[in-house]
């Protein structure tokens, strides 16, 4: 008897988990990756040539995952970081110094670069914390000072500005597949590149940092409401700092698969960051507003647009018209997310009538809304 | 003089997720006529104001302004309609000048261009209604707050206006520049301008009004009277609904003679507290009453360690404490505080009931890597939803969702979950209907009884004689003195009184 | 006037402007008086229009608080434009010119309306119309310049001068006059610093806030296509780079000349000053050789610092000028019933 109705209500839940995961923007983000690629593999089958499209597509992915990421840390306290490319380019500048001048091994270089991008996370978001001005001002003045520097110190410290030297194993990385990798003479597929596993790595320790640990819990409350969050007993300063830190350091993971996947460490290196780090989370239903975060939504979220690149790069379609593209699914994906929130509002009944006459959201400090408690 | 009807509202509702805020209520302003508007917080005055001036539109009912219907949608509307109003927010802009903050509703303009001239002089014309000596050129942001309430005034006199709204415009000024005002709503109403006044003071409603509404819980309980017919009594007892006061009130015993779980000693805060003393034992409400900005709730964040305590001592169990953060005082102290701005501070909106609720037990639960399972996090946040009643559709249910009182629980639950044994309660019943609040209070004597410390704010009189044990009076950041609570109205409200105005002749 | 004399002196604008008389004697004496020198200020002053312009068009979204990530992307756009209708389509350079001042205004349009109508955060709005616009400048242009030979009238403008100083900046400044009046007397301009400044009570003013974010994106938008005038003006030819390296200086300048991150207030002097001081700086990058990304992080660290210092600053001036505590709770009480005495 009860083993019925516990089998009953598991499957139950299940059924609920179903239902409630066929609401996510990530099914749909599936749908339409999945429909694309039969659309496109029918009309150009080079599509499915393995080495030479899904392979250096999967790399993409990989890399741009973790770009996505390291943003949606940020915004699940409703900060953002700007400066995630110019920190993509720091942390990797200080991995191909220490290759390069240092002679420092793959793992202390890679250690070291990540540090420094954390660094520069603590530095954004210790400014944050201790002067209460917006991140996005913060990460702004931060991205200008270290995209004036990183140029700066490669003209100084490498020759024809780019570190070369590679450490053993970074080729490994970022250009093998698992073609290399062989067990009793059965090799892996040459169409999966081994970079994947480092971006399959975080994905997970991201996504068990949200769903099922403290800190992880208590960053989206943040997100929610910092001052409640505070007043609950949240250390929120330094979660900020924390949160910033933890961004600085992916990003700095990601320009140095960047920079294993190119084969050098240039200060170039994060340049296509800044778009693509918004567009993965908020397609894959991150809120700008902060308090909810969706791994497997930013993954997908990056995978449609890099699918919608390669199916332009096939078609021959320039660059152009790709990023005129990922600005209107930007903007499609925000008004999305309004409707979201519309509909949230509507069911939880909250007046809509002062949205019309308060302003917009915009980077203000403190944004005054025309108080909609009813007190005497 | 023949007056006619000015401004006419029928039948206005307006709801609020979980409360409604404003039910059929009815409200006639004559020309030439001084209003009165009273009820307690959360009555529904704000809200009414809030519909005549267009900042919310009301969900059911009529307006007319001058005989026909009026369609007032927004602010600009609203001062369309002839409609002027002194908010009771002070809502200035801090980067101009004193004229300019006057005059903008309606600039003096020149072409596209401003006409300063004109600005300073209607602006001194406005200071000039009530006497006051202020360079219009002064930047706003070196005004004094009853200075800044004053220049709100001027703001509202400035436009040509049938009908005057001034919401609580005496709150912060002294007597002197209230009796000014008064001059001038009284010249404004001889020349037939309906002023609708909204006030707490009995005092001054009774020296300067012809007709008084009251609002309790968001309806009408006296449309429109004649002030003359009523007395004094009369209006408050409309007002605080002596039904509520006259609660039946459970035999409580408190132990005296155990010491004090939290003993403030002569406590002076960086916020500006002096001298402050205070004990609570376990089992106990301690009340503590006080009128606007009186420091009750900064006291509240001093023991928090939200703001500094720079004298005095602090003892919590009879330790010796300085607490710096509330997570130390949560998890070394187990201090807790439901806080008086439940939506703004108290709850998260957009997240479900099992984090409203766990956020404080995280650390609890906390297992290797920082994990915490789900399932003992659900598993003990039911038990507070049953404990409490709260209804919810699930755990899963975002807490925006819920009805005020419900959150307002699960605000209350988060605390009990961490097993706090000292609890600072601030006006757990604002914005509440009057049938939750009964459940309310009976969670809190339940607490009480438990064993819990509890330490109540609230500015609802009737609230604090029916719930406290002992009640602390405090008045500008000082403590004025403290009885024991026989939970006789007259009896109570009378020694509060005396507390609350021996202290300001004294200073 | 005198009391205006007197907030100059105090203001920051006066150290702003000691910086820029400091910084240009430096340069003039290691350069040997060389940077003195008709030609060398003229091209000082040639090449100082578009910071000035562009400072300005990012103050003014910053005025409502408001920022405008698309300040490059629209100028590069609308100068390839008019790059594109005079060369290829052989309309005639004025038009061209005109086209270009008119196509940055509409743009700044549609980033105010798309921040009003979506409600979305407006710097998000204007990344994905820089992205857009940067996209479609590219597929105006290609990887082909443009020659300024198509619009000879306009290059002729752009040597013309004026008391030995460029007619285009001339142009640059009559903008900034005409700023500094619309945000000092007009209604209109006052009415975006209100906005700016606390929307809730502006709103009760009857004064529409989305108006006055829509007025402020479409009048950065138009300074942005002014800014791509002078460009077609000062530039031997257009391509897709134009308006690429925009974004630093144009946050630089007021942030530098002192206005509030916040909203509610401008500073056209000292965005003018401020953006004196970037085009000195860089002025000595190519007086002693350095690289270019050298002024990046000079620059950028100077902007880092200034915002921490600069909110430091007005939570100072904020607790100073703070109500007493009295006066911090806004909900009113019970007064206590009947009279004591």
């Amino acid at each position: 008897m009860t083993s019925t109705l516990k089998s009953g209500s598991s499957a139950h839940l299940q059924a609920g988990a179903l239902r409630r995961f066929v609401a996510t923007p990530s099914f749909f983000l599936l749908v339409i990756i999945f429909v694309l690629v039969i659309v496109l593999g029918s009309i150009k089958p080079a599509f499915f040539n393995g080495p030479f499209v899904i392979a250096p597509l999967l790399t993409g992915i990989s890399i741009f995952t973790v770009v996505g990421l390291s943003q949606m840390v940020v915004l699940s306290i409703g900060h953002m970081n700007l400066a995630v490319g110019p920190m993509a380019a720091f942390g990797a500048m200080f991995m191909g110094l220490s290759y390069e001048l240092w002679d420092l091994p793959l793992v202390l270089g890679l250690a070291l670069g990540i540090l420094a991008g954390a660094a520069m996370g603590a530095l954004s978001g210790w400014l944050v914390a201790r002067t209460g001005v917006n991140s996005f001002i913060v990460t702004l003045a931060m991205s200008f000072a270290l995209i004036g520097l990183v140029p700066t110190v490669y003209s100084w410290l490498s020759a024809g500005s780019a570190f070369t030297v590679k450490p053993d194993g970074l080729d490994e990385i970022g250009r093998s597949s698992f073609s290399a990798i062989c067990v009793n003479g059965a090799c892996g597929s040459n169409a999966i590149p081994l970079i994947v596993i480092p971006a399959l790595g975080v994905m997970l320790l991201i996504g068990y940092l949200y769903s099922h640990t403290r800190l992880g819990r208590e960053l989206l409350m943040t997100g929610s409401n910092v001052d409640a969050a505070q007043l609950s007993g949240i250390p929120t300063g330094r979660r900020i700092v924390l949160v910033h830190s933890l961004s600085g350091a992916l990003a700095a993971l990601a320009g140095f698969l960047l920079a294993a996947s190119t084969g050098s460490f240039t200060p170039g290196i994060g340049q296509e960051f800044m778009l693509q780090s918004f567009v993965g989370p908020i397609l894959g239903g991150t809120l700008l507003a902060g308090g909810y975060v969706s791994v497997t939504g930013t993954l997908l979220g990056i995978t449609l647009t890099l699918v919608i690149r390669k199916g332009l790069d096939l078609f021959g379609v320039g660059l152009e018209t790709l990023n005129v593209l990922l600005g209107v699914i930007l903007l499609i994906a925000l008004s999305s997310d309004q409707i979201r929130l519309f509909f949230g509002r509507r069911r939880t009944r909250r007046p809509a009538q002062v949205d019309r006459t308060s302003p917009p959201p915009g980077p203000k400090l403190a944004q005054p809304s025309v108080p909609e408690e009813i007190s005497a | 003089m023949s007056s006619t009807i000015a401004l006419e509202a029928n039948g206005l509702s307006k709801s609020f997720p979980g409360v409604k805020a404003l039910d059929r209520v009815n409200l006639r302003l004559m020309s030439g006529e001084t209003h009165a508007l009273m009820g307690e917080n959360g009555a529904g005055k704000s809200t009414l104001i809030k519909i005549l001036t267009g900042v919310h539109r009301p969900d059911e009912g009529a307006l007319s302004v001058a005989g026909s219907i009026a369609d007032i949608h927004s602010p600009a509307a609203a001062m369309h309609a002839g409609i002027g109003v002194v908010h009771q927010e002070r809502n200035v802009i801090r980067g101009f000048t004193v004229g300019e903050n006057i005059v903008m509703s309606r600039m003096p303009r020149r072409g596209p261009r401003v006409d300063w001239p004109a600005v300073r002089r209607e602006a001194k014309r406005c200071l000039a209604l009530l006497d006051l000596e202020l360079d219009p050129d002064t930047p706003m942001a070196r005004l004094s707050s009853a200075q800044t309430q004053l220049v709100e005034i001027a703001r509202g006199l400035y436009t040509e206006t049938s009908i005057l709204l001034l919401d609580e415009p005496t709150a912060s000024i002294s007597d002197n520049e209230a009796d000014r005002l008064f001059r001038v709503v009284r010249r404004l109403t001889e020349q037939g301008t309906a002023v609708l006044f909204v006030s707490h003071k009995l005092e001054e409603v009774f020296a300067h009004c012809d007709t008084v509404s009251v609002l309790r819980d968001g309806r009408s309980v006296l449309e429109s009277e004649p002030l003359s017919a009523h007395s004094r009594d009369e209006i408050v007892d409309v007002m605080v609904g002596r039904s509520l006061a006259a609660l039946e009130v459970p035999e409580r015993a408190v132990d005296r003679s155990r010491p004090p779980v939290l003993e403030l000693s002569d406590v002076d805060t960086a916020s500006g507290h002096r001298g402050v003393s205070l004990e609570l034992r376990s089992g106990e409400i301690l009340g503590l009453y006080g009128l606007v900005g009186a420091g009750r709730t900064e006291l509240a964040r001093a023991v928090l360690g939200l703001d500094r305590v720079t004298s005095g001592s602090v003892h919590v169990r009879g330790a010796r404490v300085s607490i710096r953060s509330v997570r130390q005082a949560l998890e070394s102290y187990r201090i807790g505080y439901v806080t008086e701005n439940r939506k703004e501070e108290g709850v998260f909106l957009a997240q479900s009931v099992t984090r409203n609720v766990a956020i404080t037990v995280w650390s609890r639960l906390e297992r290797m890597l920082g994990y915490v399972s789900t399932k003992s996090e659900r598993a003990l946040v039911q038990k507070y939803v049953t404990e409490l009643d709260i209804r919810i559709s699930g755990q899963r249910q975002l807490v925006g969702q819920l009805s005020g009182g419900n959150q307002q629980k699960v605000s209350l639950a988060k605390w009990l979950a961490a097993k706090t044994e000292i609890l600072i309660i601030d006006e757990p019943t604002v914005g509440i209907d009057v049938r939750t609040k009964r459940s309310f209070y009976d969670l809190i004597w339940k607490l009480a009884d438990d064993g819990l410390a509890i330490l109540l704010i609230s500015s609802d009189l009737a609230e604090m004689i029916t719930l406290a044990d002992r009640i602390a009076v405090m008045d500008r950041f000082a403590i004025t003195g403290e009885v024991e609570n026989s939970h006789d109205y007259d009896e109570m409200s009378q020694s509060i009184i005396r507390l609350i105005h021996g202290h300001a002749a004294v200073t | 006037m005198k009391r205006s004399t007197l907030a100059f002196l105090k203001s920051q604008n006066l150290t702003l402007a000691a910086i820029v008389i400091v910084g240009a004697a430096l340069i003039g004496i290691t350069s040997g008086g060389g940077f003195f020198n008709p030609i060398s200020t003229r091209t000082f002053f040639l090449f100082l229009a578009v910071p000035i312009l562009i400072g300005l068009a990012q103050m003014i979204t910053l005025s409502v608080g408001q920022l405008n990530l698309a300040v490059g992307a629209i100028g590069g756009f609308s100068a390839c434009f008019a790059g594109v209708l005079v060369a290829d389509l052989g309309l005639p350079a004025w038009i061209g010119g005109l086209a270009a001042v008119l196509v940055g205004g509409i743009a700044g349009l549609l980033n105010g309306w798309l921040v009003v109508a979506t409600r979305i955060n407006g710097f998000i709005v204007t990344l994905a119309t820089m992205t857009i616009l940067t996209g479609v400048q590219y597929g105006l242009v290609g990887t082909r310049t443009i020659s300024s030979t198509a619009w000879q009238p306009i290059v002729d403008l752009g040597k013309a001068s004026v008391l030995g100083v460029p007619v285009i900046f001339w142009i640059a400044l009559i903008v900034a006059l005409l700023l500094s009046f619309a945000f000092g007397h007009t209604v209109t301009g006052r009415r975006l610093l209100a906005s700016g400044g606390n929307s809730v009570a502006a709103q009760l003013a009857g004064i529409s806030n989305d108006r006055s974010v829509i007025i402020a994106h479409a009048a950065s938008g138009l300074l942005c296509g002014v800014a791509a005038f002078v460009t077609l003006a000062s530039l031997s030819g257009v391509n897709q780079s134009v308006g690429g390296d925009w974004l630093l200086p144009s946050f630089a300048a007021p942030i530098i000349g002192g206005v509030s991150l916040v909203g509610g207030s401008v500073a056209v002097l000292g965005t003018v000053l401020a953006s004196t001081i970037l085009r000195l700086v860089d002025s000595a990058r190519a007086e002693f050789q350095l690289a270019p990304s050298w002024v990046n992080f000079v620059v950028g660290a100077v902007v880092l610092g200034t915002v921490a210092l600069g909110r430091v600053r007005e939570a100072q001036d904020a607790r100073r000028n703070a109500p007493p505590p009295a006066s911090l709770s806004t909900r009113p009480e019970l007064t206590p019933v009947g009279d004591p005495k």
